[in-house]
């Protein structure tokens, strides 16, 4: 088992650090204040006092794309938070069941929940909730749990007829113990890709539910809610548009690209390209 | 095992919007509206009566296609998500044929060619797809070509029997939005299926026998390359029937995600619930129809056990 | 073998029996009478405008919501007056009218020849059978509050109605500009909701629920025939797909401009850009009935902390009217109150001294509307500068904003647009969610209600200028009418002064 760098998680990783250090470093110092108004110098293009111009308010666009890419952070923790810590003991669960009722149980509410799709649940919450961030990712990791759960069970069954495993039900050891030991360390390396590529989709579901005005709430900063305010300026002021969308695009296209680097630095098996 | 899925899920949706804050008689009286007023409309749309009695009385009418009367417009609703279901599956359906139309061919030369420059360069550009969110895709196309080259309308929607020029005309632009983006999904399932494929032994054996890896593919591959394509063309279906709502807003097109926020907005309640069901009929419809699909294309399942 | 193949053909007819049935799609709603005019279309006789709101039906008197009088009053439904550009009445379906001389009785002699679109002539028996429905269950909508003051209505004869109030009421005429006074046919009420049946120049032509309603011309008018033959009202829920629309020749007008700031790419000579009045305030309202807010000198705070050009300029691209009371320039009693609270940081900071309030974390509950989300954020901003914090709450207009703030009154502070024409007189109920309880304004109101004209004004600048003073909210500015049209369109209304967008007077070419 050849563990190999290549073209796609080196290029992945490093889109992906360029967000986590955007991130980190708006938490020591912004341009501007990403909130602050400044009706002067509304919709002014790039100069040397605002590096990337600034907004309809204002505001200071290389500031809030920094304090935006938190928001992208977060929503991507959150929904994968939420989806790989429900999904995978449901999965491992329905995996390593003696009865048929557990295990068919699980994967019909499963199914159930499959029927239900991310964006339906996310409108939904965020009516009764309030529109912000966090009901939305919530609700996009609960939609996206059925994925981890699935990948988790199919894991688990193929784990669960090794020769380890076998022994280790032989010596009578308890099912905890085989789920920590065996199960989980073996499907570990499944999940981390699917979390990669489900933080890449839970970022575009964040851009989709700003757009239309369920994500994240003013005046926090968001790339899907600049992309929204941006709309109607698309011909004064294209760079309104530029900057968010590139922020998106590179922080999904980061996240796609370490998956399928990851998927095949750690465990080329799974599916074999070269 | 389908009826009592959709029984549950039934009960789901029923549940969450009883839970909804907002009362649809307040909304519908508007501002300065007052209590007399409000218990009196509650009474007429019967939203005072017992939950489980409400349940059953909206339950009851489903099978007969009869989804109660919104308290909004007062119109019919069944009539009206059929309606708005259908402009959403035209939009939806033509999007996926562009997809496929593009992602087929993309992916077969990107996974013949994977080896090659010119194939790393093809799977590059179906990622850098994937990452532009589709209405973002959609307000570029608008600006291009309906603002700036007068080709395609901005937006809006008419009837294919009314004019069916102008029908094709208005799906051009937002087909092409969701379609672009789903093509660059699809093209990475293909490429990934037919590499697959290609490895198999009677591939290997159809090009000993002198066979161009192109011929090889369509002569035996394909068939088998369908599988997993086919399981992801019916996913996307089903998520796009809800997905393509941020495409309806940017294109002003009257189908089910807009009638969906519209009713969430304006708490109404049976029009919400009668949506949410149509659509988990349908995903779980699309997904029996993939099923069936499966059965044609693959030789070993027809053949029988 | 046999099963998969018939399989495969049940799934191919339903395919193609949907793909039949879905050619259809999208017709919602039934057209009244047929669709287009006689003869083919003419050039130069059609009009697309654009909206923003939907109308959720077509019938205003259950119905909240200012998309429908929008679309049908005056165009569809007339009433026995009509409000002009000035903002005067003036006769509409009444010839004229005489008033007793202690105000309670009014006369109208009604113009002859006139027939509703299901072919009844308009009698006073239908002025009667109108405004007694108003009074009846039949009208849920709370602005038939204001036909309370009517006690009898006679049919004296077919052209004389006599409406006879049980307090003499200057209010009352002026309401009936509005939609409570449109006329209806005894015959033509079944099915409000899908059936308009007024004695317009315009009819209902047909009507796609979620994206127009089309109006022609009726033939039977008894008045000058509009200029237009065929006007097309388009519903756009997303701003900027109206914008794209105009720019891309999907509409002809923009109705009501949503997006200000994008104006600039409209000032050329391939547009119009018309700029009016409207009688929407944008009122920062506050809730007067709990602390902090309570407290006179929290409130001066406030407005003195606000500076109104920049809030404008930044909230609304500019365009609109800064006003300093709940009356717009054109209302006959209108005072320039915005000197009253000048822009004055440091007076703020001392009031809040004074009043001991010099930590305030105040609840900023707003619906997501465009303006409200723009302006808030301005405000927010100043109010910070004078050591006012404010947490903003974006609440689902409407359904959370009104169970929230309008209802349950759990709010320090609100943005949102009074749109009635002449609602200064909510003031005047403590109960309104401002919670303003003021017994000198109050009888002030009810005194102005009764009062000849000219105190009446009086009367009423006066309750201007206390609520101003009082510092009972704030107004942020006054929407401007904002229209964008094709150049060679001609009689769009300038100034929106009631609730109808006026398709009369316009002419093409």
């Amino acid at each position: 088992m050849t563990r190999r760098l290549n073209a796609n998680l080196i290029v992945g990783a490093a889109l992906v650090g360029l967000v986590v250090a955007l991130a980190l470093v708006s938490f020591v110092w912004t341009p501007y204040e990403p909130t602050r108004i400044n009706a002067g110098v509304r919709l002014a293009g790039y100069s040397s006092d605002h590096l990337l111009g600034t907004d309809r308010f204002g505001r200071d666009v290389l500031s809030q794309i920094m304090v935006g890419a938190r928001t992208t952070l977060f929503v991507g923790i959150v929904a994968v938070g939420v989806a790989g810590f429900a999904g995978t003991p449901l999965g491992v669960m329905a995996g390593m069941a003696h009865s048929r009722w557990v295990s068919e149980g699980i994967m019909r509410a499963n199914d159930l929940l499959l029927a239900f799709p991310a964006l339906l649940l996310a409108i939904m919450f965020g009516a009764v909730f309030g529109a912000s961030t966090l009901t939305a990712m919530v609700a996009i990791g609960i939609a996206t749990i059925p994925t981890f759960a699935r990948i988790a069970r199919s894991r688990t069954l193929q784990v669960m007829k090794t020769e380890y495993v076998l022994a280790a039900r032989a010596a009578g050891r308890t099912r905890v113990a085989i789920a920590v030991r065996h199960v989980l360390p073996n499907i570990a390396a499944l999940l981390i890709v699917q979390a990669s590529v489900s933080f890449a989709i839970a970022v575009l579901a964040e851009a989709a539910l700003s757009f239309l005005g369920f994500g994240t709430a003013p005046p926090t900063p968001s790339w899907g809610r600049m992309l929204q305010e941006a709309q109607g300026l698309l011909r004064i002021a294209p760079r309104l548009t530029l900057w968010p969308g590139l922020g998106i695009a590179i922080a999904v296209l980061g996240f796609n690209l370490l998956g399928d680097g990851l998927r095949d630095y750690l465990d080329p098996q799974l599916e074999d390209r070269r | 095992m389908f009826l009592v899925s959709l029984l549950l899920a039934s009960i789901a949706v029923f549940a969450f919007m009883s839970v909804l804050p907002g009362d649809p008689a307040q909304v519908a009286l508007g501002v300065q509206a007052d209590p007399e007023a409000v218990a009196q409309m509650r009474a007429r749309f019967g939203t005072d009566r017992p939950l489980v009695v409400q349940y059953l009385d909206w339950v009851g009418g489903l099978p007969t296609g009869d989804f109660g009367t919104s308290y909004v417009t007062q119109a019919v609703i069944g009539p009206q998500i059929v309606d708005r279901f259908l402009v959403t599956l035209w939009l939806v359906a033509t999007g996926m044929v562009i997809a496929v139309v593009i992602a087929v061919p993309v992916g077969v030369v990107a996974a013949v060619r994977h080896r090659e420059p010119s194939g790393a360069l093809l799977s590059g550009a179906s990622q850098v797809g994937i990452a532009i969110p589709n209405f973002l895709a959609g307000m570029l196309l608008i600006a291009v070509f309906a603002v700036h080259w007068r080709v395609f309308p901005a937006g809006g929607w008419t009837p294919p029997v009314d004019d069916p020029q102008r029908f094709l005309r208005g799906l051009v632009l937002p087909a092409v939005s969701l379609g672009l983006v789903q093509a660059a999904v699809l093209a990475r399932y293909v490429r990934s299926a037919v590499l697959d494929v290609l490895r198999q032994d009677f591939i290997r054996t159809a090009r000993a026998k002198g066979l161009g890896p192109y011929r090889a593919l369509v002569r035996h591959g394909m068939r088998n390359a369908a599988i997993p394509v086919v399981t992801v063309l019916g996913l996307q279906l089903a998520t796009l029937l809800i997905g393509a709502v941020v495409v309806e807003r940017v294109f002003v097109i009257p189908g089910l995600g807009s009638l969906l926020l519209d009713g969430v907005a304006n708490r109404d309640l049976l029009l919400v619930q009668g949506v949410v069901m149509v659509l988990v009929v349908a995903v779980l419809l699309v997904n029996y129809l993939v099923d069936l699909l499966y059965v044609v294309i693959d030789p070993r399942l027809r053949r029988g056990q | 073998m046999d099963r998969p193949f018939s399989r495969v053909t049940a799934l191919a007819t339903a395919v193609l029996l949907s793909l039949a049935a879905a050619c259809g799609a999208g017709q919602t709603a039934d057209p009244q009478g047929g669709n287009g005019a006689d003869g083919g279309e003419q050039e130069g006789t059609e009009l697309t405008v654009g909206f923003a709101a939907e109308p959720a039906n077509l019938d205003f008197t259950t119905t909240d919501g200012a998309a429908i009088p929008e679309a049908l009053l005056v165009n569809v439904y007339e009433g026995l007056v009509k409000i002009n550009q000035d903002g005067e009445i003036v006769p509409l379906l009444a010839e004229s009218w005489e008033i007793s001389d202690d105000r309670t009785v009014y006369d109208f002699r009604l113009r002859e020849g006139v027939q509703f679109t299901n072919g009844e002539p308009f009698t006073a028996e239908d002025v009667k059978f109108s405004i007694e429905r108003v009074q009846s269950d039949d009208w849920t909508v709370s602005l038939k509050a204001a036909m309370d003051v009517v006690e009898s209505v006679e049919a004296v004869d077919d052209h004389h109605a006599r409406v006879t109030l049980s307090e003499p009421s200057n209010r009352w005429l002026f309401q009936m500009t509005t939609r409570i006074g449109a006329m209806f046919s005894r015959e033509g009420v079944d099915d409000l909701a899908n059936e308009p049946i007024g004695t317009g120049p315009y009819m209902l032509d047909d009507w796609v629920r979620g994206d127009r309603i089309v109006l022609e011309r009726n033939p039977d008018y008894w008045g000058d025939a509009p200029g237009i033959q065929t006007v097309t009202f388009r519903y756009f829920n997303d701003a900027s797909a109206l914008t794209n629309a105009m720019l891309s020749g999907g509409v002809d007008v923009i109705g009501t401009v949503q997006e200000p700031e994008t104006l600039e790419q409209f000032e050329s000579d391939e547009y119009q850009v018309i700029q009016g009045t409207t009688n929407g305030e944008v009122v920062l309202s506050f809730n007067n009935g709990r602390e902090p807010l309570s407290d006179v000198r929290v409130r001066q705070a406030i407005k003195h902390a606000i500076d109104h050009e920049a809030v404008l300029e930044t909230a609304w691209a500019g365009r609109g009217e800064l006003i300093g009371s709940m009356v717009p320039p054109h209302d006959p009693w209108y005072e320039d109150l915005t000197g009253v609270y000048d822009h004055d940081p440091d007076r703020a900071r001392e009031l809040l001294e004074e009043a001991d309030a010099t930590d305030l974390q105040l609840a900023f509950r707003i619906p997501n509307l465009p303006y409200a989300v723009s302006s808030a954020q301005v405000v927010q901003s100043q109010l910070e500068e004078v050591g006012i914090r404010t947490k903003l709450d974006v609440l689902e207009f409407p359904a959370r904003w009104l169970e929230v703030v309008f209802t349950n009154h759990n709010y320090d502070m609100s943005i949102i647009a009074h749109v009635e024409p002449r609602d200064i007189v909510t003031f005047g109920d403590p109960d309104y969610y401002w919670q303003y309880d003021n017994p000198e304004v109050q009888q002030m109101l009810d005194e102005a209600d009764s009062a000849q004209e000219g105190r009446r004004d009086e009367l009423m600048r006066d309750v201007a200028r206390t609520i101003a003073e009082d510092a009972a909210a704030d107004w942020l500015f006054l929407l401007p009418n904002l229209i964008v049209a094709a150049p060679d369109v001609d009689g769009l209304p300038t100034n929106r002064v009631g609730e109808a967008f006026d398709l009369t007077e316009l002419t093409r070419g």
